[in-house]
């Protein structure tokens, strides 16, 4: 007879004597006609437990799941004062499913850092030791302002540390759940902050996985700043999401996209973009998108990105970050008066271009040498290209202007280098000519004090009006 | 064998849904940690429950609440035996045979002693009879109560009575390494 039979046997027959509460058990058995001896002394023996059990297994253990969790976070604290290699603890800030983080000193350049001890049982896999090694230096490479910076990853007695900036501020978990919600154009502002950081990242290929409002910080001095980028593809670069034997796994549920709850998908920036929606919305109105009664009801480009971004099919989604800074970028509404002046300075210059150009042209007629002719074709070139340079700054701002501000830094210096070498030919030009005619030199002259002086004076000037910066910034 | 088999063989892997559920409990049990009042006590019952609102929904693969909770006490089961093993408490922990019945309200004060050796005969029992393990899980790891375990393996609950009764002498024997 197999096994499971007879296991129903002794089930039926326990049940049928729990039912009957026989006060002699085991003279109601032999009464049950059940002809199998082993199968009456089961369950003789399992009524005799049951009898003597008690309170055993009674009151849940479950409830003391806190109590067991108490030092989920891996190892003993550290207290202030003591020293990791360098760094002396200040006192311990937060803990995370990674370890607990410490406010320390690194006592080599006197800066204050945040400290991250990895928790033991996630370094016991040699391999998995490798990989937060190499994502560690993989999120060192962000340089993004939007993104906490990693200053160090340290192997001190076998345990595994990472030094960060530390961020100083509120992180936009407590920001929602403080109750007060952003005004419109505070909105779009995050929305953009946080996008622009996001974008950096994606731009370098680098994906973080775990985005969530407790992973991003405002900063006291206002600033949003995102944290531990990288480090959650520590457990699967390029894989789905992976579990070791102790059940970490990466990213947040409420945060993570579809995709990232299957074995066979790899997950790409569109998981961050999905977390990002789903950021923003609770951002935006306080609830998670899941428990959302009514749809969101958010300033019109932001309303449609945060949608695009929560789409249950990857595809739908915006590729990265970077499409929704454009996206972000392109619908807004807002546009400040300066631009304008900045787009004029813009058209003027080249007009200005165009001026040198026929001048170089004319004074080239007039004094036919090897020389003047160099300069005009050297004139011209420069012109051309800062031509070229201006008129993409200007289409950039028109068409893509989520991307603006870097491609002004891009350009920026090449467009400094073609105006001063434009001023030098003009004034070597109207040295020339100056010992034959009078009015062209001073007008060579002056042109060229006149673009020498837009390009270092005039242009940071409409810059900063339309945009808030020069670049000065990253 | 019971619904849990049943919802497995849907378009979701539960193997790769176990750990998101382990990991959320273990995050909103060491969250409720960190803002832990003196005399409050986290109900595991609400712990679930939290971790379902906050996993279910738009896009995630949670619209079996049963599948969930199946799981979820799984890992409430897998959490604090992992944690106890942790404590070392195998160690300490010398067996139900030296308690007397009258002990075992101290076997109630300090549950998790026994945890790991509970495990391993609940891994035992699940080969037996993988029914009586879950209803175990749902009534000892996941703290629900006769009704909502009825309700979770779709049983009647005289029914899961007359087996958690079974379950719980059939684990008394085992941990007291008697007949």
């Amino acid at each position: 007879m197999p096994p499971v039979t007879r296991w129903q046997r002794v089930r039926d027959l326990f049940e049928a004597a729990l039912d009957a509460e026989p006060r002699d058990p085991v003279a109601w058995l032999d009464a049950q006609g059940e002809n199998d001896a082993e199968i009456r002394d089961e369950v003789a023996s399992l009524l005799d437990h049951h009898s003597r059990a008690g309170a055993f297994l009674v009151e849940p253990v479950a409830d003391r799941v806190p109590h067991l969790l108490e030092e989920d976070s891996g190892g003993e604290p550290l207290r202030a004062g003591a020293t990791i290699g360098p760094y002396a603890i200040i006192r311990e800030v937060g803990r995370g499913g990674m370890g607990r983080v410490y406010l320390a000193t690194d006592t080599r350049l006197g800066r204050t850092v945040a400290l991250k001890a990895i928790a033991p049982h996630l370094l016991r896999d040699p391999s998995q030791r490798e990989r937060l090694r190499r994502e560690g230096r993989a999120a060192a490479s962000l340089t993004h302002p939007g993104i906490c910076t990693v200053y160090a990853l340290e192997e001190i007695d076998g345990d595994l540390y990472i030094a960060t900036e530390f961020v100083d501020g509120h992180t936009l978990r407590e920001q929602i759940e403080s109750g007060r919600r952003p005004r419109p154009e505070e909105l779009l502002g995050t929305a953009r902050e946080l996008a622009a950081a996001l974008a950096s990242a994606h731009g370098k290929g680098i994906v973080h996985r775990d985005l969530k409002p407790e992973n991003i910080m405002r900063t006291s001095d206002g600033r949003l700043k995102i944290l531990d980028f990288g480090l959650a593809q520590a457990y699967g670069a390029g894989d789905p999401p992976r579990v070791t034997r102790t059940g970490f796994l990466v990213g947040t549920p409420a945060y993570m996209a579809p995709e990232q709850f299957h074995h066979h998908v790899a997950v790409d920036a569109r998981a961050d973009v999905f977390a990002y929606g789903v950021v923003m919305y609770e951002y935006a109105c306080g609830t998670h998108p899941v428990r959302a009664t009514s749809p969101l009801s958010a300033p019109r480009p932001i309303g449609d990105v945060i949608a695009r971004c929560i789409r249950e099919a990857p595809a739908e989604r915006f590729a990265s970050a970077v499409e929704i800074v454009v996206a972000l970028g392109q619908s807004s509404a807002e546009e400040s008066p300066h631009t304008t002046w900045w787009r004029i300075h813009h058209f003027a210059v080249v007009g200005l271009y165009l001026a040198a150009s026929i001048l170089s042209w004319r004074i080239k007629e007039w004094i036919e040498t090897p020389i003047t002719v160099s300069l005009f074709l050297a004139l011209g070139t420069a012109a051309t290209v800062g031509g070229v340079l201006r008129g993409h700054l200007v289409f950039t701002e028109r068409m893509n202007r989520a991307l603006l501000a870097h491609e002004r830094r891009r350009t920026a210096r090449a467009t400094l280098m073609v105006d001063l070498l434009i001023g030098a030919i003009l004034f070597v030009d109207g040295v020339i000519i100056g010992s034959m005619k009078a009015l062209p030199a001073v007008l060579a002259l002056s042109l060229a004090l006149g673009i020498v002086l837009a390009a270092l004076v005039l242009e940071p000037a409409t810059t900063r009006a339309a945009f808030g910066d020069w670049h000065d910034r990253d | 064998m019971t619904d849990q088999s049943k919802s497995d063989s849907g378009s979701i892997d539960a193997d790769a849904l176990a750990p998101l559920v382990y990991d959320e409990l273990r995050r909103l049990a060491a969250a409720y940690m960190r803002r832990e009042r003196p005399g409050q006590t986290l109900q595991a019952t609400a712990l679930v429950h939290e971790a379902y609102m906050r996993l279910a929904g738009a896009g995630t693969p949670w619209h079996d609440k049963r599948h969930f909770i199946g799981i979820a006490a799984r890992s409430m089961r897998q959490i604090l035996v992992e944690r106890a093993r942790a404590r070392g408490a195998l160690k300490r922990w010398a067996g139900l045979n030296r308690v007397t019945i009258s002990d075992s309200l101290a076997i109630a004060a300090e549950p998790d002693m026994m945890l790991p050796a509970l495990d391993e005969a609940l891994e035992r029992l699940e080969q037996i009879d993988a029914e009586q393990a879950r209803i175990v899980e749902l009534r000892f790891f996941a703290g629900l109560s006769i009704e909502e375990t009825a309700d979770a393996i779709g049983l009647s609950p005289a029914t899961v009575k007359r087996r958690w009764a079974l379950a719980r002498a059939w684990l008394h024997r085992e941990l007291t390494g008697g007949r």
